[in-house]
């Protein structure tokens, strides 16, 4: 198989993949004691106004029923609308999503750079003080709660030495967003105070979330260093009298980083779908925190959509981290 | 047409209002900003759609109605109505509009107005929309001049002049100019505005909250050093709102957070706590279908079983007063004297003996993410088991309570929650959750009773106070005679603010998020 089919592949599961992963959500969301309809009427509405709400949005109509007509809606560039905010559901997400993404960038990105060297490290020097260290620090990395994290770099950065923001994107209400990216559209703006100030309001989120992340990365690195180190290939560059320096970073690192480019692509994706605790203790507005209050809604539409966003997502992402594979080590596409 | 002595007396306080309404004039003078961190969402900002006591800052803020309610105990002055009558039957309000009054865009504001709003409420028949649609037919309502609008009611109605706050005033020309598919403007108006309230939307992001800006042609002028900008935000962490007002990022934030963080705010030299009995009464929704509890000796047994003085004390730390009846302890239709029921395991026991059915354990549905909710729950309990009864405590997200709460059948048998203010009348409470006419919709419990139901009926039409006043009083003795629900507390509210702000008015109906008050201290 060469590069071109295993894109062509991956991209014909695509679909399906999507379309199980809404059938599991619609399932799961209409099995919940809820009728949504009783929701989007309001507390005090009047049976005939549930009613009313219900077979204005479909709830009325068997499942496979309404599931096909969400299909159909899909298809046709439709997520329905909020029951809740009254808009369209691609704007809802539209609106969050940049933030989400703005903030799990950083965070894959501080994890790489961070976990990366890091992991080399303990790799190159196993069983060393280095290694033992960066094992409890690590272990300890996975181990802590985020919203503790989160509470943690509050007191000590925003409330103690009163370094950095509590909370926010932004000094004051954002401005009309551009791109919806905070710091792309200071740059944009060519505003260096918005600047500064986006940029002291990112940062103790995308630490709370990079930092266990960097530790997976360093885990995965280290196993992955350690594994190639070993392997008859370097035997044979050492006997050859090859430099250190080159073997481990032109061809130890090369081999060793397939495992860690795949970590990457999977905590990008549970960190999208997964920054609720950070986005709602950091009042950050995205997608996590929109999830979360539609779940609790059971706004159904809002749920489904940011289903059908984070999945394609992630399935995009994974797609991507394939042809890096495949760009660092070609035998994995054949 | 006859106007009443209420109507009266309201005309007094109304002149009185509205003349130190007058003397504000243009003594306003800058006074930056405002920040409200709040833990409901700000995503919709139609003042006909939502209803609920804590998304209140857009309704008040940037609407205004023919009155207002202010204060605690709430009082209603007039608003952009000066006055109005009643006619000898109770079916005609006819309402005097003031002549300064403009929408943000200049346009004077009209009856015409008023109209279409009220007829936009029932259209839409959504959140106010329940106090009207058996009240008023829709095109029933007039305009005969640009300062006259008349209500004309299906029949006479005691509550309605109470109601009457909630019908804010929408822009006609600009809502109409943003209708689409016939939908009311209801999209439109989801992010933006068309009010003529003290303060006029700037920015909206449904995913962080609003901006608004003072609006300074604003027919009640202003004084003093009112803000100039506010900005209402969603901050749903607790933690983050409380470090953020002692930080000095916040001036404002949600008046019922747990009674421990209150205490913390306190230790906190930028905070201040404004204190009032508001009117939220914690109520042990009891559904009196599904036997047992459908048999008065059982729900009397609950009733004693529950440790009111335990809950107050060890739980909520003193920081509520106990309430003993439906209506909160602050407002009339109470009989004077009713105590209530009290711990008493004894007794609980003795009206236990006296039910013949076969007991089934009992469900209490508490409501996730409010804690004493749930704490009530596990008390209860744990004090049930003592006599006898079985529980399940289920935990559900208010979503799927109020949804199951929706039919008797798949109400819980005991649902912890509170009812607040939507008006300022004992019908709000012990009207709305006992009488059979209020069942699928404002029910707490599926209670039926023919006696209390005349009485009722008899209440929402009677135009005599002391007969409303005894009607009520009795209706509430019923409901406690039959142990229709367990009533625990008044909640207080504990509104946190910067110290350097004064001048909050608190009122139960705008949940002190009513700002045009406030003001920076000198």
């Amino acid at each position: 198989m060469n590069w071109l089919s295993m894109v062509a592949n991956r991209l014909l599961w695509f679909v399906p993949t999507l379309v199980g992963l809404l059938a599991i959500v619609f399932v799961l969301s209409r099995v919940i004691p809820v009728d949504p309809a009783v929701l989007a009427a309001g507390e005090n509405a009047s049976a005939a106004q549930v009613q009313q709400v219900r077979e204005r949005f479909g709830f009325d109509k068997p499942l496979p029923i309404q599931f096909a007509n969400y299909l159909r809606d899909i298809a046709q560039g439709n997520l329905g609308t909020s029951l809740f905010t009254q808009q369209p559901i691609v704007d809802d997400l539209a609106s969050r999503l940049p933030a989400t993404l703005e903030l799990t960038i950083f965070a894959v990105l501080i994890a790489g750079l961070v976990g990366i060297p890091l992991g080399v490290l303990c790799g190159l020097h196993r069983n060393s003080w280095i290694d033992h260290v960066l094992r409890v620090v690590t272990v300890s990395g996975l181990a802590v709660a985020s919203f503790w994290l989160a509470m943690q770099f509050q007191f000590l950065f925003s409330m103690k030495l009163g370094w950095l923001p509590l909370s926010g994107r932004i000094e004051g209400f954002p401005p009309e967003p551009v791109t919806g990216l905070m710091l792309v559209d200071a740059m944009i703006e060519g505003d260096r105070e918005m600047i500064g100030s986006a940029f002291r309001h990112i940062v103790l989120p995308t630490l709370t979330l990079a930092l266990p992340a960097a530790a997976t990365v360093v885990r995965f690195t280290r196993n992955g260093v350690i594994g190639v180190i070993n392997s008859p290939s370097v035997a044979y560059q050492t006997a050859m009298g090859l430099p250190r320096r080159l073997i481990v970073w032109k061809y130890v690192l090369r081999m060793a980083l397939t495992a860690t480019v795949t970590q990457l692509g999977l905590i990008f994706g549970i960190l999208l779908a997964g920054a609720v605790v950070v986005e709602t203790v950091f009042d950050w507005p995205g997608l996590g925190a929109y999830a979360v209050r539609s779940i609790l809604q059971s706004d159904y539409n809002a749920v489904m959509g940011f289903t059908l966003c984070t999945g394609a997502l992630f399935v995009l992402i994974n797609l991507l981290v394939d042809m890096l594979q495949a760009a660092i080590d070609p035998r994995g596409a054949a | 047409m006859t106007t009443t002595r209420r109507d009266a007396l309201k005309a007094v306080a109304g002149s009185v209002a509205l003349a130190s309404l007058s003397i504000e004039g243009a003594l306003a003078q800058a006074g930056g900003k405002f920040v409200y961190a709040n833990n409901s969402p700000y995503d919709n900002l139609d003042p006909h759609t939502i209803f609920d006591t804590a998304r209140a800052a857009s309704r008040f803020n940037l609407y205004d109605g023919l009155y207002r309610w202010v204060d605690n105990p709430p009082k209603m002055i007039p608003w952009l109505a000066e006055s109005h009558t009643v006619s000898d039957d109770g079916k005609v309000y006819t309402f005097k509009l003031r002549q300064n009054a403009k929408f943000h865009d200049g346009k004077p504001l009209t009856s015409a107005d008023v109209v279409y709003s009220i007829e936009r409420i029932l259209a839409l028949k959504k959140g106010p929309a329940s106090l009207y649609l058996d009240s008023i037919k829709p095109g029933s309502t007039q305009a005969p001049d640009p300062h006259t609008v008349v209500f004309n009611l299906n029949g006479p109605s005691a509550i309605f002049l109470t109601t009457v706050p909630d019908i804010l005033v929408v822009n006609s020309a600009l809502v109409k100019a943003n209708e689409k598919d016939g939908d009311w403007g209801e999209a439109w108006l989801t992010r933006n505005e068309a009010g003529s309230g003290s303060y006029a939307l700037r920015r909206h992001d449904p995913a962080v909250g609003f901006t608004a800006r003072r609006f300074a042609e604003h027919f009640a002028g202003w004084t003093g050093q009112p803000f100039d900008d506010l900005e209402f935000r969603t901050v749903l962490e607790t933690n983050t709102r409380v470090l953020g007002l002692i930080r000095g990022d916040f001036q404002g934030a949600d008046g019922y957070l747990p009674y421990d963080q209150i205490q913390r705010l306190r230790q906190s030299s930028n905070v201040q706590i404004i204190e009032q009995e508001s009117m939220r009464v914690f109520i042990l929704a009891l559904n009196c279908t599904k036997p047992p509890m459908n048999n008065p000796n059982f729900r009397r047994a609950l009733a004693y079983a529950f440790d009111y003085d335990g809950f107050i004390k060890s739980i909520m730390k003193d920081s509520v007063s106990r309430n003993p009846g439906p209506n909160p302890n602050n407002i009339w239709g109470t009989p004077a004297g009713l105590k209530g029921y009290s711990y008493n395991l004894e007794k609980a026991r003795e009206e236990l003996k006296k039910v013949t059915e076969p007991l089934r354990p009992i469900t209490i549905n508490a409501l996730a993410g409010f804690s004493e909710s749930e704490q009530a729950a596990t008390l209860f309990q744990s004090t049930l088991r003592q006599i006898g009864v079985e529980v399940v405590v289920e935990v559900s997200p208010w979503s799927v309570v109020s949804s199951r709460m929706r039919k008797a059948d798949t109400q819980a048998d005991i649902v912890p929650l509170w009812k607040s203010t939507y008006y300022v009348d004992p019908n709000n409470w012990v009207g709305e959750l006992y009488g059979t006419r209020y069942h699928g919709t404002r029910t707490f419990s599926y209670y039926s009773n023919p006696e209390f139901d005349k009485r009722l009926d008899r209440a929402l039409v009677s135009s005599d106070q002391d007969e409303r006043r005894k009607l009520y009083e009795e209706m509430t003795q019923m409901v406690n005679d039959d142990a229709a629900g367990i009533f625990v507390y008044n909640t207080r509210w504990y509104g946190p603010y910067s110290s350097k702000v004064e001048g909050i008015r608190f009122s139960p109906v705008s949940n002190g998020q009513d700002i045009r008050w406030a003001s920076l201290k000198r």
